[in-house]
């Protein structure tokens, strides 16, 4: 049980020319599920290497439980990591697998057949102790990995990008798991992944990253509703959100093809070019409102998602089920204002 | 080319492809021919082991290949009575036991640095290491000798095991370095993460999966150190250390004076010396293959 917390870390890889990491700040309070999310080489995977003292920071502090670990060999941090690849041992069974953060804490053998016995019925995986990994399925060596983690009770769990590896099926099903296990057993965790939806469902936070930077840190939510930036707004959500550019002009927004979103709220608003952001379901199709031309119809079942062309954009466009238009007909939109993001059009910073 | 569709082009490769070559059979004159040539070249590899079997046990062995004049066992009795070569053997095989040793942890530890430490350097060191692989030994005969003089390393088993080990520490660093390559780093991360240390994870966890490497580290010094004739030569003239090989040497110059080479006697010594290098390799045999064909990878 303990905080986590990275104060402007530093991390230059001699064979790279941008660092990997560029003045990382988080604070992660006790029991929080945080995800780092970001595309590959974005750094989500550095800073938790960095975390487990698998890579030293170049500048910077990194503090579990209040107390600097920067320095500090892995074995003495005292956190447990699951890897992407599982990192089982080969030459160990699934039994010794589990077993082994035990044998190294010379726990008497009992103790640990015990302990390994419990976390394995936990996960379902008891009838797999005496294999090999070599004869478990990917999701099998999955739980053996993630038990491995578990039985030593670690201050702090990390997770990199652990699910990846599971088809799509047992994915979903192991993401609902993991973060009743998280909460169940009231450990920190530390959880790496590129793929948005993970990040929304499991995070009690989200930190986004990209290129070495942190972009934004907020709940789920928060990070949906009022993107920090437009690449946030364009990582989260799927379909993303739709970015238009657009001039003022009075209380309204123009964007192409002359559609004019009214967005009274935005008064503080810079003058001159902003884009306007709009998520998929931000935008309801209106009989009276802007002409559009329908590209595409994707049905999704509960859903579903109408491509139209104004002028010389796509948007997206989330609807009920039974609203089929006709691919090359005309549609009428209206934007939702109180759906209306605003960004700057040169640096791509929100506008409040 | 700009008319072509992707389809067109995942087909082009399939239909240009050509048809497949008819199986050249060979005739009953050419079956012969391609027999009589590899049983040919087998005699010419085999002969120097038949010519040792024979001499063995030929109470009259000459240079020459021929069946046993006098068949016999005497030439086995002798080498052990009165050439002391029970002692000799011991010899062989301490110092070539102790070298594979001094190897194998050797180059674990050498070939796991070369692999996995973030050394300044490393590419330089790295191929310094190749580069000693490729000296002639005997270029250095000398200054070893002289090296050895002023180390009291002469006349010992000490100075016979470095120099054996050194010969072959260069060419198995690298090998070793190929295995440790091929290990994924997350397994000894992880076990750095469950709280072992450094030298620990290594010894538990990245050393057991590079057993076959091993092996064949220990295999091949074993035998390097068993077949090394020339440091055994200058490093060493006391009866009491001769090995094997040094052995050999002294039964072609001084049996029967300069007039009368005892070839029985050493086809005996040759036989006997012959046996644990068949028995090393077949015990290793898979073993080597494994390693051999998995080490390439690396390198």
């Amino acid at each position: 049980m303990a905080d986590v917390e990275f104060d402007e870390v530093w991390k230059q890889f001699a064979s790279q020319t941008a660092a990997a990491v560029q003045g990382l700040s988080l604070a992660i309070p006790d029991r929080e599920l945080l995800v780092l999310l970001g595309p590959s080489g974005c750094g989500k995977t550095t800073a938790l290497r960095m975390l487990a003292g698998l890579e030293e920071p170049d500048r910077g502090d990194i503090r579990i439980g209040g107390k600097s670990v920067v320095g500090l060999e892995p074995k003495d941090r005292d956190v447990a990591l699951v890897f992407q690849s599982y990192a089982l041992y080969p030459h160990l069974s699934a039994q010794d697998n589990i077993g082994y953060p035990l044998k190294v804490r010379n726990l008497s053998r009992q103790d640990q057949q015990d302990k390994v016995k419990r976390v394995a019925e936990l996960l379902g995986i008891g009838h797999l102790l005496p294999r090999r990994p070599a004869q478990l399925s990917g999701g099998e060596q999955q739980r053996v990995a993630l038990a491995r983690a578990i039985v030593r009770e670690p201050r702090v769990f990390l997770m990199d990008e652990p699910l990846s590896n599971l088809d799509a099926k047992l994915r979903v099903h192991t993401r609902t798991e993991l973060k009743t296990l998280q909460r169940d057993l009231g450990t920190t965790m530390v959880f790496v992944t590129h793929d948005q939806a993970e990040a929304m469902s499991l995070a009690n936070r989200i930190a986004v990253l990209n290129a070495g930077e942190l972009q934004q840190i907020g709940t789920p939510d928060e990070v949906y509703d009022r993107p920090a930036n437009v690449f946030v707004a364009e990582f989260i959500g799927s379909p993303p959100m739709n970015l238009l550019d657009a001039s003022r002009d009075g209380d309204a927004l123009v964007v192409a093809g002359g559609w004019r979103i009214p967005a009274p709220g935005a008064a503080t608003a810079r003058n001159g070019t902003v884009r306007v952001g709009l998520r998929p379901e931000g935008i309801t199709i209106d009989p009276d409102g802007q002409a559009a031309e329908v590209v595409a119809v994707e049905p999704f079942g509960s859903e579903v998602i109408i491509d139209v062309r104004v002028g010389d954009q796509h948007l997206k466009i989330r609807a009920a089920p039974d609203v089929r238009p006709e691919p090359g007909s005309n549609v009428g939109l209206r934007a939702d204002p109180g759906a209306v993001r605003l960004f700057d059009r040169s640096t791509g910073v929100a506008v409040r | 080319m700009t008319a072509t569709t992707i389809g067109d082009q995942l087909a082009g490769p399939a239909v240009s492809a050509p048809p497949p070559r008819p199986k050249a059979r060979a005739g009953p004159v050419e079956w012969i021919i391609v027999h009589i040539a590899f049983v040919a070249i087998s005699a010419f590899f085999l002969v120097p082991f038949l010519w040792l079997l024979s001499a063995a046990f030929d109470g009259k062995a000459s240079a020459y290949l021929q069946l046993p004049v006098e068949p016999t066992i005497m030439n086995f009795v002798r080498i052990f009575t009165e050439h002391d070569f029970a002692h000799v053997l011991a010899n062989s095989v301490f110092v070539a036991v102790a070298t594979m040793i001094l190897v194998v942890f050797s180059v674990s530890l050498a070939g796991y640095s070369l692999s996995r430490l973030d050394l300044r350097r490393k590419d330089w060191i790295t191929y310094a290491v190749l580069l000693l692989q490729t000296m002639p030994i005997s270029a250095t005969m000398v200054p070893i000798y002289g090296l050895a003089r002023q180390l009291g390393l002469r006349n010992s088993y000490l100075g016979l095991i470095l120099i054996h080990a050194a010969i072959e520490l260069p060419f198995l660093i690298w090998l070793m370095k190929g295995f440790f390559d091929s290990i994924p780093r997350h397994l000894e991360e992880a076990a750095w993460l469950d709280g072992r240390s450094k030298l620990r994870a290594l010894y538990e966890i990245v050393l057991p999966l590079a057993r076959p490497g091993l092996g064949i580290a220990a295999g091949l010094a074993f035998l390097s150190a068993w077949a090394e004739v020339l440091m055994v030569v200058i490093l060493i003239d006391q009866d009491n250390l001769k090995t094997v090989p040094l052995a050999f040497y002294e039964a072609m110059r001084t049996q029967g004076g300069y007039t009368e080479v005892q070839f029985g006697v050493i086809a005996a010594m040759a036989v006997i010396y012959l046996l644990p290098v068949m028995v090393v390799f077949f015990a290793a045999r898979r073993l080597m293959v494994r390693g051999l064909m998995s080490s390439t990878r690396g390198l």
